[in-house]
Parts: C-alpha cells; sequence; structure tokens
C-alpha cells in the first residue's frame, strides 16, 4: 500500500511539470544561453539590450519584456530560425546587414523552418523585416516594422518577404517607409488579414504566388497600393486603398493577373483606383471606387473583367480604355451593373433601381494619356473637364465605356448642402447693405 | 503702419473680409465634419488635401476681390489724390497700400487656420510640418492673388471694369491655362519640356498644390522617368518662390504702369 501511495505521489507530481524556464544569464552570451536550452524551454529576456545574431536551432520560445532589444551586429541576419516551432515574442530586433552585393539578402528575423509563430516584434534599422525562406504553416502576428522611409527605397529590403512559403498567416502588422510593404514570391496559399502598411514603394507586391487570399488590410500613402502581378486566383477583400497618389501611382495594379476576385474594397483619392494590363477573368465586384483621379484605367490587352455593383463616383475620370478596345469586359453582370454617381443622371420609373437607359461615357483623354505621361498633371485640374466638352463637340472622343443596367445612386453628394450654406451665408451679410458690392468691398464701411 | 491701421478700420466696418473669413471657416468645418471617419493617423492629410482642392475655388476669387475694391476705393473717395499729391508716388502708395491689404487678410486667415489646427487636434494625429506647409500654401496663394486684385484695382475705372477684369485672371487661372497647356501637350518632348514646365508652373494654382502634395509627403516623385525629370528639374518650393516672385512683381508693375483714375479721361 505504501508503495501505491509512494507511485501516486510520483505520478501526480508529473502533472505539475512545466517545460523548462530560463532567466536569461547576466554574464555570457546569447546564443550560449539559447544553445544550453533544451528542446521546448521557454526562455525570457530582462529590459536590457541583447547582442546578436543569433541562431535558434531547436523548438523553443523566447519572450522579452518591454525593453528587451536584440542588436544585430550588422553583419547577416539577426535572429536565424532553423528549426520548426520556435516562439518569438515582445522582442524589438534592429541591425540586419544592408548589403546588398552579399550572396544572402539579410532579414532582422530570417525564418527557414515551419510552424513557427512571431509575434509583437519591433523591427527597425535591417534590410528586410521578417523573411520567410521556403518556410510554410508560419504566423507572424503585431509585428511593427519601419524603414528608412521613402528617400531610401532602393537601399533597402521589405517588410515581410514571403519566398517560396505557403499557407501563412500574415496579421495585424503594421509596416512603414520599408521598399515593398508585403513582398510575395512564389508564395501560395497564405493569409494576410488586417495589415496597415504605409509609406512604401508597393504596399503589396505579389509575384508568381497564387491562391493567396488579402483582407480587411489597409494602405496609405504608397507609391502603389497592391502590385499583383504574374499572380492568379487570388482573393482581395475589403481593403481600402487610400492616397497612393504620385507620379504613375495605383491603388490597385493588376498586371498579368487572372481569375482574381477584388470584393468590397475601397479605392480612395488614388491617382488610379484600379490599373488593369495583361490581365483576364477578374471580378471586380462592390468596391468603392471614390475621388481617385483615374477611377479605372483599363488597358486593351486586359480581357473579360467583369465590373458589377461597384460604386464609381467623383472621380475626375471615372473609367478609360488605353490603348484600343480589349475584348470580353463586361459593365454590368446578370443584370446589375455599377453605381456611377451624381455625374451621370438617371431615372428609375419602374422603381428596380437599375436604371431606365444605359450609361456610356465618352472620353477624349485617352489618347494624351497614352502617349504623353505629363498629362497626369492635370487630372486634378478643372480645365480637363472644359478640354472634354470641347473635344465632346468636335466629336474627338471615343466611347470608354457601356453600363447596360447602371445601378441607381443611392448616396448622396454632400457638396450641394454645402453650397446652399454657403449661399445662404452670402445672402445674409449682403441683405444688410444697401448697395451691395460697395458696402462688401469698401467705401470705408459706409452705406452709401 | 498706418495704412495697415486704415485697412483695418476699413475691412472690419465693410463686409467683403468677413463674408470671405466666413466661407472659408464653413468650408472647413464642413470638410472636418466630413472627415470624421477618416483614420487617425493618415486623415489628417487627406483632410487637408480635401481642404485645399475646395479652397481653392474660393481664396482665389475672394483676394482679387478684397485686393481689387481696397485700391478702387482709394479712388473713388478721392484719398488717392490727397495721399498724392502730399507725399507719395504711386509705386509708395501701392507698397504701403499693399503691405496694409497682406497684414489684415493674412491676420485673420492665419489666426482661423490656427483655430481649426486645435479642432483637428481632436481627431487626427497631427503633423506640425505639414500643417506649416498647407498653411504657408493658402497664405501665399492669398498674397499671390492680393496682389493680382491691387492691379486690376489699378488699372480699372469702374466696378464694372473691376468685376469683369476679376473674372476673367480668375477663369483664365483656373481653366483657361491648364487648357492652353492641355492642347500644347502632344507637341512636349525632352528637349522642349523644361520651359513647358516653366508655363506649367505660371500657374499659381499648380506651383501651390504642387509644393503642398510634395511637402506633406502625399504625392511622391519616385522612379521619374527621364522626361519627368526634366520637367522636375528644381525642387516644388522654388517653383513656388519663382512663382510668387515673378507675379508679385508683374501685378506690381502693371499696376505702376498702367494706373488710372476713376471714370473716364
Amino acid at each position: 500500500m505504501k508503495k501505491l501511495t509512494l507511485l501516486s505521489f510520483i505520478l501526480s507530481l508529473l502533472l505539475f511539470i512545466k517545460p523548462e524556464e530560463y532567466m536569461a544569464a547576466e554574464h555570457g552570451s546569447l546564443q550560449a544561453t539559447i544553445d544550453s536550452m533544451k528542446e521546448g524551454a521557454v526562455l525570457k529576456l530582462e529590459n536590457k539590450t541583447y547582442e546578436g545574431n543569433i541562431v535558434i536551432t531547436k523548438p523553443l520560445t523566447i519572450i522579452g519584456s518591454e525593453q528587451t532589444v536584440i542588436q544585430g551586429d550588422g553583419t547577416g541576419n539577426v535572429i536565424s530560425v532553423k528549426a520548426a516551432k520556435v516562439h518569438l515574442k515582445n522582442l524589438t530586433v534592429t541591425g540586419s546587414s544592408m548589403d546588398r552585393n552579399s550572396a544572402e539578402e539579410y532579414a532582422a528575423i530570417k525564418i527557414y523552418t515551419n510552424h513557427n509563430i512571431i509575434e509583437h516584434v519591433t523591427i527597425r534599422n535591417s534590410f528586410h523585416g521578417i523573411y520567410l525562406s521556403q518556410a510554410h504553416h508560419n504566423t507572424i502576428e503585431y509585428a511593427d516594422i519601419k524603414g528608412m522611409g521613402k528617400g531610401e527605397i532602393a537601399a533597402q529590403g521589405n517588410g515581410l518577404h514571403v519566398y517560396y512559403a505557403n499557407d501563412n498567416l500574415l496579421a495585424h502588422n503594421k509596416i512603414e517607409g520599408t521598399r515593398d510593404g508585403m513582398f510575395f514570391d512564389y508564395a501560395n496559399n497564405n493569409k494576410s488579414y488586417d495589415n496597415t502598411i504605409i509609406n512604401t514603394r508597393y504596399g503589396l507586391h505579389y509575384m508568381y504566388s497564387d491562391e493567396n487570399i488579402f483582407k480587411r488590410n489597409t494602405f496609405t500613402m504608397n507609391q502603389g497600393g497592391a502590385a499583383i502581378m504574374n499572380s492568379n486566383g487570388l482573393t482581395l477583400e475589403d481593403n481600402q486603398f487610400i492616397v497612393n497618389y504620385g507620379n504613375q501611382s495605383f491603388g490597385l495594379l493588376l498586371l498579368q493577373a487572372n481569375d482574381n476576385s477584388i470584393q468590397g474594397n475601397l479605392f480612395y483619392m488614388n491617382q488610379r483606383g484600379l490599373y488593369i494590363d495583361q490581365a483576364t477573368r477578374n471580378t471586380i465586384r462592390n468596391n468603392r471606387i471614390i475621388q481617385n483621379q483615374i477611377g479605372i484605367e483599363l488597358w486593351a490587352s486586359s480581357n473579360d473583367q467583369i465590373f458589377t455593383l461597384n460604386r464609381i463616383s467623383e472621380n475626375t475620370i471615372p473609367a478609360v480604355t488605353i490603348g484600343g478596345k480589349g475584348e470580353g469586359n463586361a459593365w454590368s453582370h446578370h443584370g446589375k451593373g455599377n453605381d456611377w454617381g451624381s455625374a451621370f443622371p438617371l431615372t428609375d420609373l419602374n422603381q428596380d433601381s437599375i436604371g431606365d437607359f444605359p450609361i456610356t461615357y465618352h472620353s477624349s483623354l485617352h489618347q494624351l494619356l497614352e502617349d504623353q505621361e505629363l498629362t497626369n498633371l492635370f487630372l486634378k485640374s478643372p480645365a480637363v473637364g472644359i478640354y472634354e466638352k470641347i473635344n465632346a463637340t468636335l466629336n474627338d472622343d471615343e466611347v470608354m465605356f457601356k453600363d447596360p443596367h447602371p445601378l441607381v445612386s443611392k448616396g448622396g453628394s454632400h457638396s450641394s448642402l454645402l453650397f446652399a450654406a454657403l449661399g445662404v451665408i452670402a445672402v445674409l451679410i449682403l441683405i444688410k447693405g444697401r448697395e451691395t458690392l460697395c458696402i462688401i468691398f469698401g467705401r470705408n464701411g459706409k452705406k452709401i | 503702419m498706418h495704412y495697415i491701421w486704415k485697412e483695418w478700420k476699413e475691412n472690419i466696418r465693410g463686409k467683403g473680409l468677413w463674408l470671405a473669413l466666413s466661407i472659408i471657416a464653413l468650408i472647413s468645418i464642413s470638410i472636418l465634419v466630413r472627415s470624421a471617419s477618416l483614420s487617425f493617423e493618415k486623415g489628417f492629410y487627406i483632410l487637408l488635401i480635401n481642404l485645399f482642392d475646395t479652397i481653392i475655388y474660393f481664396i482665389p476669387i475672394l483676394c482679387l476681390f478684397i485686393g481689387a475694391f481696397s485700391v478702387f476705393q482709394e479712388k473713388e473717395q478721392k484719398t488717392l489724390i490727397m495721399l498724392l499729391t502730399k507725399r507719395d508716388s504711386y509705386p509708395s502708395f501701392l507698397m504701403r497700400k499693399s503691405t496694409g491689404l497682406y497684414a489684415v487678410v493674412l491676420v485673420p486667415l492665419a489666426a482661423w487656420f490656427f483655430l481649426y489646427l486645435l479642432m483637428l487636434k481632436f481627431q487626427f494625429a497631427l503633423d506640425f510640418k505639414g500643417y506649416l506647409i498647407f498653411a504657408v500654401s493658402i497664405l501665399v496663394m492669398a498674397v499671390i492673388f492680393l496682389q493680382m486684385g491691387a492691379a486690376v484695382g489699378s488699372f480699372s475705372r469702374s466696378r464694372m471694369q473691376i468685376i469683369g477684369y476679376t473674372i476673367f485672371v480668375w477663369f483664365y487661372f483656373f481653366f483657361l491655362h491648364d487648357f492652353i497647356l492641355l492642347s500644347f501637350l502632344p507637341d512636349v518632348t525632352y528637349e522642349n519640356v523644361k520651359f513647358f514646365s516653366l508655363v506649367y508652373f505660371l500657374n499659381p494654382l499648380q506651383a501651390v498644390r504642387m509644393f503642398l502634395e510634395t511637402g506633406m509627403g502625399v504625392y511622391s516623385f519616385g522612379h521619374m522617368s527621364r522626361m519627368l525629370q526634366a520637367f522636375m528639374w528644381t525642387k516644388p518650393a522654388f517653383f513656388m518662390l519663382g512663382n510668387g516672385v515673378f507675379w508679385l512683381a508683374v501685378s506690381f508693375g502693371a499696376a505702376v504702369l498702367f494706373n488710372r483714375k476713376e471714370g473716364y479721361e
């Protein structure tokens, strides 16, 4: 009985066994501490700066404190993850090599393995932020990555670089001032949710990457919001492309990209909302394309796009086709077109929310846009309206799109209210004077 | 100083300045209300760009009117003759009058935009450098059009002429200047793009807009083509400065050369 009790006691102790927990040694290198740890151990780092670079070759967890910094020596990757199931949390990582002539591209954190979790890391002064190299099923969350800003685009790498890596989750990351915010190269089936990317070259850059899902991300003030090149079968939903605005800028570029679904996104104040070139069979549905200089720029090499249920309003030019007409581009689908805003007044006598007649948009600017890049500098000028009108009277314009089933506009414009209010104020002030103009602007304020 | 004080007294009794300021205040507040849904971090820039794009319709014409009528009333009230016979030459009078005009219009405008900044503080993350660039853009635009207005007032003989000239100047810079350039655009080549750029930036609205948008970091000129590099041959700040100096000099010179008394001689 005594032996049995002793055995049960020993077995019950097993329940309380936790993974081995280490506090980083005051003296000695971080690498030595890591090397001495057992697999699955947890290393807690103090509020201090540790010297890198470090290589992790066994599954373990490293948790930092509020001011834990791992400082690289500027010669390579600061943290190299070469074992699966590594968990890094609450770290500031800085000082990777910035060498562009080396055989390898360096990063603050470079991951070569699968099933790792990186969360709440802050990255500064590094070439790439986090680099996934042939690494699958990893999770990168709440990373705060800051590059060197727009002036140093070419000298630095990307915020998140995903290379031949599949099935990763990238969520809630904030990236600012890097070359590309997120760069996917031959990377499939990745999911990117709720990331914020500002002041980069391309917020998102897909090359040869298929079947990725991209939701609720925000791109602001990049040279280009998202550039999707040679990539197919992507889903882009509920993202915001805002103020990607400059020389040759765009909210979303589809270049040689096919069978992508673009739904529920907001394209606001970009130079071009959507820029589609050599792309086929993309579905653009339920997006809001508002206040861009060009809503949609569609090149002739692009065929079989479907535009349906989008709100395309208050753009200087709602849509322009350049280089001729593509084939099979449809501006309505199953009897539902797009809402083109108050610039295209409609009647809806049968109250089915579909306009009673098709909308056809003519423009003469397409040739200038194609031939002369300086045309973009005039897109905010009110003179564009006059130019279009005069060319329309000279029959010097062409049909840009025809929406056979336009949607009746739901959103009202605030500008009419503003002008009404301005009018009221002007009248109220004027009504007090008898000789209006000279009372308003002069006569020493005396009524005459 | 006397001119500033005189100008101030005249303007606070009149309604032109208040009309102009109330329009600008109403537009600013309306845009602030409309921008409530914008993000805390970047909404600030979007608001300023939207505000500039709206306000650009009003400030030029209001400043043209204020400048023109202010000079013209000196003729109407015969104070101009008194001032000129006393001791002043016309250039000296115009210089003082312009200083007075700047002070009277720019100080309330700057005060309003300082107040506006306080309102923005509750809604967005502020970028003081960006806001300073915005304020400078607005003030430079106001100065240029006030001076043009003073020139219009100098060579106009009647209020109808003032209205005609003012609307023409506004229409020219708003529509005609860019329209003419658009018509010449197909002929622009690398060889003549610098000249084209000079003419493009002669339009104060374009020069000020470029300064504002690049200064705030909203408009980026990354990866420029050779043509575009030749077009942007100096910094936007210098384009705006050059534009300001050019139009102030031309307006002042035109006002001095072509100033005419009231009525028909």
